[in-house]
Parts: C-alpha cells; structure tokens; sequence
C-alpha cells in the first residue's frame, strides 16, 4: 500500500456518563490511501459512528480518546493540541454529518455557513469567500444559487438542505471526507442523488472519502474497501467486492443474511438472535459469540485478533469461501434458517375485506399535521395529502403501499384505521361502510381493523407496565376477566416470542425490535382482520427488521391476519407483499401483483423508484434513469398527471388531463399513465 | 410574516378588549358602584340616584360598557376626586417617570444577565455555576420590598453612598441628571429579573451547545469563543425578547412596590396614594393603562421576536 | 436492557422520589420547610407568648432574656410573633397555591383537551387576565372587599390560577396528538379513558412542580398586600405585616424588627422554589431515562 492518508492505530475510546462508562471503541486499526474510500458498516451501537467522531475528534460530552493513534497527513489527530486540529477541521479534513435539518444554524444565511471555513482557513477576503461559497453550491447542485445564498436553512428541503452540508465540507477541497449516514434520513431519490453527487465530487476533486452507514446497499458500488465494525471492533476488512461475495467473518456473513434484497421465496431474511453487547463491560472472547451458532469454547474466553492481508477478519470460526462463494447468506447464524421448507403460502380467500374507493382527504393548509407553527390566517388553499384513491384488500393477503415522505402513504393508513376520516370517498369493511356506523358500532368495528405504529414505544403511555398497556384494548373492549385477560396476555407475549416476566417491565426497557414485538402483540390483542402497519421496521437494524419481518409472516400463517403494510422499503415490500401499491403524492399510481408490479413496473415512477434502490452487491447491473428533482408540495400539485413534472417521458397531454386507469398486461395489475 | 402579524395584531385587539372588560367589571364590583366611588362616601342616596341617572349607570349593563368604551376611545377616564385632576392628565405626567424606572430596570437586567447566564453555561457544574445558581435562588425569592429595605439600610443608612429617596424632579432629563438618587430604585427593581432572566439565559446556552449545528461549527475548524459569539448567542438571544415581553407584569408590580418605597412619583407612586384614599377613578385608570402597555409591549416583543427569527421572518 | 429479571422495576412515582431524594438542593429545600413549620405550628409549644394583648410597657425592646428577638411597637414577643404570622403567611400561601393550581388544572385541562374555538376564547381571557400585573388587580380587589383569611386565600387564588391554566393547556395539548392516545382511541377508548387514564397522570409531573411555585408565589402575594396595608385587621399579623411595621423603624436601627420576617419569607419562598426545581429535575430523570435501554 502506498504511504496512507489517515492510519487509525489501536484505537481506544470512552464515554463517561452520569454512573457507566461506555468502552466505545477497543483497539480499532484502519488504514486509507489517499484518494480511496473506505466504507464503515455495522449495527447501530457498534462504534462506527464514534470511529468517525473521533478523528475530527468531535466526540460527545464525557468521549474522550484513552490510547491509540489517528495520523493525519504524519499529525497524530489523537493527541493534537486544540488549535492544530481547527487547522485541520473543515480545511483538510471535511465532515458530513447525518441530519440536515438539525446541523445547520437555523438563524444564519446558508451563505455565510458555506463561507464561513474558507474565512477561517483560507486568507481570502469576503466577498472573494463568498463568490467561492456560491461556485461551490452551483457544484453541489443547488439550484439557483446566487439567490440562495441569502436564504436561511428552514427554506430548502432535506435533500437540498444535505447537499448545503456537503458544500459546507467541500469548500476547502479537502484531502478527506467523513461522510456519517449522510443519507439516512433522507428519500430513496433524494439519496440516490446526495450518493451521486459524493462519487461525483470525489472524483473531481481528488479526496478521499470514509462513508460510514448501516445500508450495505449504500456501500455496495461507491467505495473500494469496507470496514465491517461489531461491539466497538472491527470484526472484518476487505475489498467491496470479495466482502459481498466470500465473507468470512461469520457476523458479516449474518448481516448479508438478514437483508431482505438477499432473501428469496423459500429463504426468508435471517435476523440475527440478540442485541450487540452493551459495551459497559469489555467483554472477553469474541464479542459476536453470544449471537453467533458457530461459536464454540474458544470463543467464548478468547478474543480473536484481526488478521489477514488485503482481507482480514477477526473469526475462529471462518466461513468457508468454498461453500459462500455460491450463495454467499446460504449459510446464516441460524443453522435451521437455511432449511427450512419454503413457506406455504398463507391461506387467503378473495372475499374483500377492505374496499376504498375514491377515498380523498385534504387539509385547510392552516390547521393539521402540515401546519408550520404559527403558520397564521391564510386562504392559500389545502393540502391534498390522498386524492381519489380506490383499492381492495382481501381477506388473509398483505397488501404493501410503498411511496417517498409525502406521498400520503401514512395518511391513507390513518384513513383506513379510522383515526381520521376521509374528505371524499367510501371505506368499506367486510361490506359495511365505517362512516355510516353508530358509536356502538364503530367501537365493535375497531376490533376489526388495528394499527401497528412505525414507533412502538411512542404509541405506549410511559407510565403503563407492559401488562397495562396489553389489558388496555381487552378493558376497553370488554373482553374476558381478569384471569382470562392474564392468560390472554401471556399467549400474546408467546406470540411475539417475549417472556411472560415482560408484563411487570415498563416499555422503555426493551429494545427497538422487543418494542416493536410488543407493539405487533398489543395490535393482535383483539384478533383483528386487518393490521395497517406504518412502517414498523424503519427504526431497526437489518438483523433486528429480519426478525420481525419473520414474525409478522408466521403471525400470519397461523391466525389469517390481512396486513396493509406501509413502508419506503422496496427490498421489504417485495419480500411480504402479496399486493403492492405505489403512491405518489396522494395518488396511487400503480397496482397490482407484488411480483408483476417490482419486476416488470409499468408506470415511469415506479420504474425511476426501482432505479434509485442501491442493491447491496458491487457487481449489480447499474438501473435504469433513476428518479431526478424533488416531489412538488402537496399544497400546489401539478395539473393533470402528477408526476409529469418529475417523468421523462411527460408530454402535453399529461398537463391537461389526469391519466385514466389501465389494466394492460396482467390481470389485475392497472397503472394510471397516458403513456402506457 | 404577514399572517403571523395580522393574527397576533387579532388576538391582542381581543385581549385589549378584555382588559377593558375586566376594568369595566371591577368598577362595578366596587361597593355601591360607580356613583359611590367616584361621588365619594359620604354622597347621599339622591345624589347617587341622579349621578346615576345623569351619567347613564342605571341603564343595562352592555349598554353601559359601550358608553365606558366610547368614554376610554376619547381619553376619558375619569377624574380624581382627591387630586381634582382628570386621571388622564395624572397618568400623562406619571406614566413617562415610570416607562422610564422600568425601561432602565429592564436594560440592566439584560446587561448583567446575559453575561452571567453564558459564564453559568460555560462553567456548569463548578464552583461559579454553583454560588450564581443559589444567589439566583435568593434573588428570585427576596421580596422587592425586603430587597429595597437592606439596601437602604446598607447602602444608605450605614455607608451614606446613595439617597434613600428617588429623584422628585418633574421631567425625565431632570430625573436623569440625579442619577445617583436613581440607582437604588433601578437595582431594586432589577434584581428579581436579572434572576429570572440569567437562568433562562444559562439554559438556553447549554440547550444550544448540545445542538447539532455547534458540532458541525466545530468540524469546520471555529473554535469555542467564536462558536459562542457567532452561533449560539444568536440563538439564544432571540427567544429573549419573547421573555422580556412575559415579564412585563412582573416588572410593573416591582415599580409599583419601588416606587411606594422609594417615594418615585410615576404612576406606581400615583396607584399607591389613591389604593390609600380609595380613590377608585385613579386606581382603575392606572389599573387600565398598566394592561394596555403590558398588551402593547408584549405585541412588540413578539413582532421582534418574529423580526429576529428568520423561520418566522420568511416562511418560506 | 439484556435480561428480564424476575423483580418488577420500580414505577415512574418511585422512581421520581429516589431521584429527588439523590438531590441535594431539593433535600436541603425539603428540610428548612419542615423546619420552618415546625417551628411555627408547633414552635409555641416551647415558646408560648401572648399574641393578642398588646403590652405598651415592653415596646421595642432590643433582644435580651426573655425576648430573644426584642419586641414590637405594641409589645408582642417578636420570637412568638414571627411564630404567630408564619402560620398565617403559610396556611394562606399553601391554600391559595393548592386552590389556584386545582382550578387552573381543570380550566387548563379542559380548554387543551377540546381546542379550537373553546380553547381560543379561554386562552385569551387568561391572556387579559395575565396582561394586568397581579400586584395591581390584587390591590383593586383588596381595596373593595374587607380582608380575612378566607377572603384573603380566594384573592390570591383569583390571580394565581392563570399559569397553571395557561401551562397545564399546553401540556394537554401536547399530550392530545401522542401516538399512545391514537392508539387507545383505536382501541375505542374515549374522551375520559384519554383524560383520566392518559393525559392527567402524565401531567401529574408538571401539575406538581409548578405548585410549589404557586405556593412560593402566593406566599409572596401575601406579603405584598400586607406590603402596602392590605392585610388581616390586628392583632392578627403576618411576615408581610410585621416587615412593613417595621419599616417605621428603619431610621432608629431597630433591625429585629426587619430582619427576622424579612428574611423568614425568603427562607420559606426559596425552599419551596428549591422543591419545585429538584422535583422537575427528578421528573426529568425519569423522562431522560425512558427511551434510552
């Protein structure tokens, strides 16, 4: 290797708090070239993020570095003076940061924050800093920039708001840029563009670039070699390619299992069992023992050290290249997951349960969920967050709605729960149309229909034990006595694979994927038809979204539930769908069979959608024109087809007229598109 | 911006509406009404039933309210039977005296606390944080007369530095040119908000230091003063004007008390004298007035609040 | 959280007070409140003297044997007096603090809980309400009615109520849109399960924290009205009264007269300001604890 840019040596970091400490990093070694990148991968909890912290050495209060090197350029970053790294910061080394909306100043111009590292490190006069920042945003892709300048960060949208960060950074052209989960919070087209834009720049500039993230499809195709982190280590290193092809830690291996993209039909997405160690503690032996089916005595009292050359990796028990090399997941954590026989189907009928049709709703733009705070009196008009929307869910089938932030996917599910009820349009169940039922009767009706919410725990009083918060739909429902509500609880919590003891436990003890299991058992409490699930594994890792993922599917082989299952994620859509929906701004604009609609997408959004979704495997053929620009407000949607202002192929005829709907091809699969 | 201040103009005009209300409400919760307080009490029965007939008081209520209403649009607000002076030309000369007492109050506050809240948000935790925190306690928990007391009696009383009495002088140039008369009432008077204030200041401090936006500041190479000068203060200041305007009532209950004890004639002095006398035209008078600038200093809090802040400033 | 031992975990009441317990400052606030109502309800136990008598041939006695705090104008024993008007200071500032903020909790409850218009138009009668300072609207009203205890607690109560209204409001509005009240709704919940069940015992933290500052303030209000002469007719006396008796006597160096009330009211005002502050803060812990395993 060539005289590296950054050298990262037995790095050792630790957080204080008010009584623990946390052994954030133990011991973690990288090295980077210049000009190369380097992506960091793990759980959330594994130190990536800390990894990246503390080069700029910008740890949280009570981080501090407690042994280890970080050479910069030949400066040891870990023991730099103060002044030394401000020297650094933002001029040679440059950082993206995860949230846009929160890491910009509210109150200064956009202009005077993109100057503002050139003043510090450069020697140039304002107005020389400030024609630089404007160049920089126009490279950055901001449009208009000249007018921008002068505007303050409430005004730009995420994904414009990120690529001002990224301006930000790249102002000083530096030699590095640490780029923490620069994406996550954005849209899927919003983040295929910001990764766009990163490859662009690098390129063009010379630098090199760690991008740290918990989506292997991020990594996939944008950096040559991977960093793998597990309980504050580096568990594996090695080129892009060989680590998705011949993994050999068995954690990495575990992790490439549990990704929906990977699963097929007979082999569902494998969580991993457990949570990553806390990190209070340094534990001995292989952190990943206590989760991993392989781990024998060895494992368990001796800590394997990183070793290898180009690809080295921390593991007694290695996967054998051999066996990986056909089907890297083939063999997961989970010895059984493998073999298992492929799932039958579940049992549905075609009675429809669920039937909308034309189903509207719109908001007075100064009141409801769109309202800016003190938005004041206005006449501006609605917001049309579902316009005319007509679909049927039959009896046992899951029923997937996937669309961006803003397509009005969650507002439909708050529709078809009966937490709001719609501006036009019918909801119907099981024949019966919901806004035509007495109070007695809607109250019956809600045993029917029941949400699982994208934050369980949010959805849970804080001051309710678990028990409490799983009697309370059978109290309001009047169900059972006390005994027979006990023992109703205790089925629900076998259901959900949690322990019984879990009913004295208040909600906050139990991690992401436990809340969501007890959010899934207390929607099931009343043996609904139907869960609208919103989300509900958005906040998880992959090892722990594959778990629930699991659940949901055997839940529902053996009680018969309809889902309408919500969510961004095509990879997850795909894998549970029987049905899928594509929304986009308040209109559905295609529908039809799961597999007809993801593989051969009929409407230009849905095939842009499909083209923005990075899959996690270095060698898949790049897609087709993904999506470009940004979704127009759902205040002002465009006339005629709403997509056209965003579609390639838009001609007059989609301004003047909205699309009909069509059912060419296959049975049962309609597209609203004049081009089709 | 535009809507944001034609709502709040809106409710303050409601507001305003209800203070008047609340005044018209306790003039006629006084004991035999309007008539008795302003006839006195020693009026007989006939001399109230015709100051009732003649000033409209035995027709119904709204009715009433609307001729009170129409009374206050032309300054009417009644006379003092005590001063023999109407309670308008009382408050025109008092009320400059007091904006006066309570403008200075108001800017020491601000002066001395916003350094000592940013100095607590730096030191937190340390010895600095610590007494300033229990001072503030004290501050906060010391009545304004109490407080007035022991500074006359040390300041002025045993060190002989400062008068014990406010300066009399009619004008404001004349008040301000005795200035050391004035610094026992201002401080006075002070005291209780630099608290309040330091507090809120220290807060917001450490609330924006956690921010995300300073992280960020810090990767690009600022360092910490700077980061406090450039970033934060502008964060933390301006939720401060909104404060100023919430604490308007509790600046003018000070005056109120200081002035009394410190013999300052503004129009705490003059709602002092009358609560003495019953002199009820003079007490509601100055009870309205004192509402209406609360209302009105509030509205202008909150427009410069709005003005400071660029997310309201220009929605987008 | 790794393991689901057997013991259940200590509710959100237990775990607040092991929290305010670990507070040095509310501890220490909690101990001189004690401490002073000891020494006022049960003080002239120890001390007994005579409080409605006044005794002209002992005025202004400096302290000395018998009278370790001096004596007043009229002859009272200042220990015994100060005793004497704390109870008054105290029960009228607890019952006016309590009152206020039971009132401003339903009246702030009810406008946050049905919003729009019903929200609107109480929000603004406070806002009016809030607009004249309390000091002058308490003067007007105690110029108008004849002061007594009770009178005096409903007074006081009559201004205080506004911030609790105005906070408990904002809470329950807050606490309206919480995912935990859709999803009991959808279990077909009602208006009073949410209220009851839901949105009260999660306002309970805040409802109690601003009492203590209710009852710091109302305890204050006393002393201001008796401050400018609007107190209990004599022989009854409180902290207010007794400082501002002893105002007259500033000039001749009188200063047992002063000190004693003076700095009695803001021993009780910052105890009860110190309880308000560790109780928040133990409130925060646990909020700072949930959510995070």
């Amino acid at each position: 290797m060539t005289h590296p840019l950054l050298r990262i040596e037995d790095l050792r970091v630790e957080i204080a708090g008010r009584d623990r400490t946390v052994h954030a990093l133990d011991g973690v070694s990288l090295d980077l070239a210049p000009g190369d990148s380097l992506g960091i991968v793990g759980e959330s909890g594994c130190g990536k993020t800390m990894t990246a912290l503390s080069v700029l050495r910008l740890l949280p209060p009570g981080g501090r570095i407690t042994g280890g090197r970080i050479l910069f350029d030949g400066t040891d970053l870990a023991a730099a003076p103060e002044p030394v790294l401000r020297g650094i910061r933002g001029n040679t080394l440059g950082m993206v940061f995860q949230d846009p909306l929160t890491c910009l100043n509210p109150t200064l111009t956009i202009g005077a924050q993109v100057a503002e590292p050139l003043l510090l490190h450069g020697s140039l006069s304002k107005a020389e800093a400030r024609s630089r920042a404007e160049e920089m945003l126009r490279l950055v892709g901001l449009p208009r920039p000249a007018e921008r300048m002068a505007h303050y960060p409430h005004q730009l949208s995420g994904g414009m708001r990120q690529r001002v960060a990224i301006a930000m950074a790249l102002i000083c052209e530096p030699r590095l840029l640490i780029a923490d989960e620069p994406t996550t919070a954005l849209d899927a087209s919003t983040r295929h563009q910001i990764l766009e834009l990163i490859d662009d720049l690098r390129e063009r500039l010379g630098m090199a670039l760690i991008l740290v993230t918990h989506d292997l499809g991020v990594i996939a195709r944008r950096v040559d070699r991977v960093a793998v982190m597990y309980g504050g280590r580096i568990a594996e290193r090695a080129p892009v390619r060989r680590l998705f092809t011949t993994p050999r830690h068995r954690y990495t291996q575990a992790l490439l299992a549990a990704l929906p993209e990977r699963a097929t039909a007979g082999r569902p997405p494998a969580g991993i069992p457990g949570l990553p160690p806390s990190l209070l503690t340094r534990p001995t032996g292989c952190r990943f023992a206590p989760r991993c089916g392989f781990a024998g005595d060895r494992c368990r009292t001796t800590e394997p050290d990183l070793a290898g050359g180009e690809h080295s990796f921390a593991c007694f028990h290695p996967v054998d290249p051999a066996v990986t090399r056909t089907d890297p997941a083939a063999a997961a954590t989970d010895p059984a997951a493998g073999l298992r026989a492929p799932a039958a189907p579940p049992e549905r009928s075609d009675e429809p349960l669920l039937r909308l049709s034309g189903v509207a709703k719109t908001y007075p733009l100064r009141a409801g969920p769109f309202a800016r705070r003190r938005s004041g009196e206005g006449r501006a008009g609605e917001i049309s967050a579902v316009a005319g929307i007509s679909l049927t869910v039959r009896r046992g089938e899951t029923f997937g709605i996937v669309g961006e932030s803003g397509s009005g996917k969650s507002t439909l599910g708050r529709l078809i729960v009966g937490l709001e009820a719609p501006t036009e349009g019918t909801i119907r169940f099981a024949g019966r149309d919901i806004s035509t039922l007495t109070r007695r009767e809607l109250r019956a009706h809600r045993r029917n229909v029941q949400l699982m919410f994208q934050d369980s725990y949010a959805a849970m009083d804080p001051r309710m034990r678990v028990g409490a918060v799983l009697r309370e739909p059978l109290v309001i429902q009047g169900i059972g006595n006390k005994a027979e509500q006990r023992r109703r609880i205790a089925e629900l919590l076998d259901d959900v694979g949690l322990p019984r003891g879990a009913v004295d436990r208040y909600p906050h003890e139990f991690s992401g994927g436990q809340r969501q299991r007890l959010g899934l058992a207390r929607a099931l409490a009343l043996a609904p038809a139907l869960v609208v699930a919103d989300e509900p594994l958005s906040a998880l890792d992959v090892s722990v979204q594959a778990q629930i993922l699991r659940l949901m599917r055997e839940l529902q082989r053996e009680k018969g539930i309809g889902y309408l299952f919500i969510s961004h994620d095509l990879a997850v859509v795909r894998h549970l769908a029987d049905t899928v929906g594509v929304m986009y701004l308040g209109k559905l604009v295609e529908t039809g069979p799961a597999r007809s609609v993801l593989t051969r997408p009929l409407h230009p959004y849905t095939q842009g959608l499909l083209a923005t979704v990075s899959p996690p495997d270095p060698d898949a053929a790049a897609p087709g024109t993904p999506l470009s620009g940004e979704a127009p407000s759902a205040a002002a949607p465009p006339s005629g087809c709403r997509f056209r202002t965003r579609c390639p192929h838009a001609v007059a005829l989609c301004a003047d007229s909205e699309p009909p709907v069509a059912e060419p091809f296959v049975a049962g699969h309609r597209v609203a598109c004049h081009l089709v | 911006m535009i809507p944001f201040l034609v709502k709040r103009l809106a409710q303050a005009a409601v507001v305003l509406l209800l203070v008047s209300v609340i005044v018209f409400a306790l003039l006629h919760l006084l004991p035999g009404g309007p008539a008795r307080a302003i006839l006195g009490v020693q009026a007989t029965p006939e001399a109230l039933a015709h100051f009732n007939h003649q000033q409209g008081y035995d027709r119904s209520l709204p009715e009433q309210y609307v001729g009170y209403l129409g009374r206050l649009f032309t300054g009417d607000l009644g006379e003092s039977y005590k001063l023999n002076q109407s309670v308008l030309s009382l408050l025109g000369e008092r009320l400059p005296r007091t904006a006066l007492l309570a403008g200075l109050s108001l800017a020491l506050a601000a002066a001395l606390a916003v350094p000592l809240g940013i100095l607590q948000a730096v030191r937190r935790g340390r010895a600095a944080d610590h007494v300033l925190t229990g001072v503030a306690f004290l501050a906060y928990a010391t009545p304004v007369f109490f407080l007035g007391l022991v500074l006359i009696l040390v300041f002025s009383q045993e060190l002989r530095l400062l008068p014990a009495e406010a300066p009399q002088a009619d004008s404001v140039g004349g008040i301000l040119a005795d200035a050391p008369a004035l610094v026992l009432p201002v401080v006075t008077t002070a005291l209780g908000i630099i608290a309040a204030f330091s507090r809120y200041m220290r807060s917001a401090v450490l609330d924006n230091l956690g921010e995300e936006y300073v992280r960020t500041a810090r990767a690009k190479g600022q360092s910490g003063a700077r980061i406090m000068a450039r970033h934060v203060l502008r964060n933390a200041l301006i939720p401060l004007a909104t404060l100023l305007g919430l604490y308007l009532p509790t600046l003018f209950s000070g005056t109120l008390v200081v002035e009394s004890m410190f013999n300052y004639p503004g129009m705490g002095l003059l709602f002092w004298n009358a609560a003495q006398a019953s002199d009820f035209p003079v007490l509601l008078g100055v009870t309205l007035v004192v509402g209406v600038a609360t209302v009105l200093g509030s509205l202008i809090t909150d427009i410069a609040y709005a003005v400071l802040d660029p997310r309201i400033r220009s929605v987008p | 959280m790794t393991t689901l031992a057997l013991d259940a975990t200590p509710g959100p009441a237990r775990r607040t007070l092991a929290a305010f317990a670990g507070n040095k400052l509310a501890l220490t606030g909690a101990l001189v409140l004690l401490a002073l109502l000891a020494f006022c309800f049960l003080g002239p136990l120890i001390h007994p003297t005579d409080q409605i008598h006044t005794d002209l041939s002992q005025t202004n006695l400096a302290p000395g044997a018998g009278h370790p705090l001096g004596t007043t104008d009229l002859g009272y024993d200042m220990l015994g007096r100060l005793m004497h008007g704390g109870r008054t200071s105290l029960e009228v500032g607890l019952a006016a603090g309590v009152l206020a903020t039971l009132f401003g909790t339903v009246y702030g409850a009810v406008a946050g809980y049905f919003g729009g218009w019903a929200d609107a138009a109480m929000m603004r009668v406070t806002d009016a309400a809030l607009a004249i300072p309390a000091l002058f609207l308490l003067v007007v009203v105690a110029t108008i009615v004849t002061p007594s205890k009770p009178v005096l607690i409903l007074v006081i109560a009559s201004v205080a109520w506004l911030s609790p209204a105005r906070l408990v409001r904002g809470e329950a509005l807050a606490l309206r849109g919480r995912d935990y009240l859709h999803a009991m709704r959808l279990m077909g919940g009602g208006g009073g399960r949410a209220v009851f069940r839901h949105i009260l015992p999660n306002a309970v933290g805040t409802v109690m924290v601003n009492a203590t500052f209710q009852i710091a303030d109302a305890i204050l209000y006393v002393a201001y009205l008796s401050f400018l002469g609007l107190s209990l007719p004599p022989p009854a006396a409180d902290w207010g009264s007794m400082l501002s008796a002893g105002i007259t006597y500033t000039q001749v160096g009188h200063w047992w007269l002063i000190f004693p009330p003076g700095l009695a009211i803001v021993l009780v005002v910052a105890a009860f300001h110190c309880i308000g502050d560790g109780l928040r803060d133990a409130f925060d812990v646990r909020l700072e604890n949930l959510g995070r395993s």
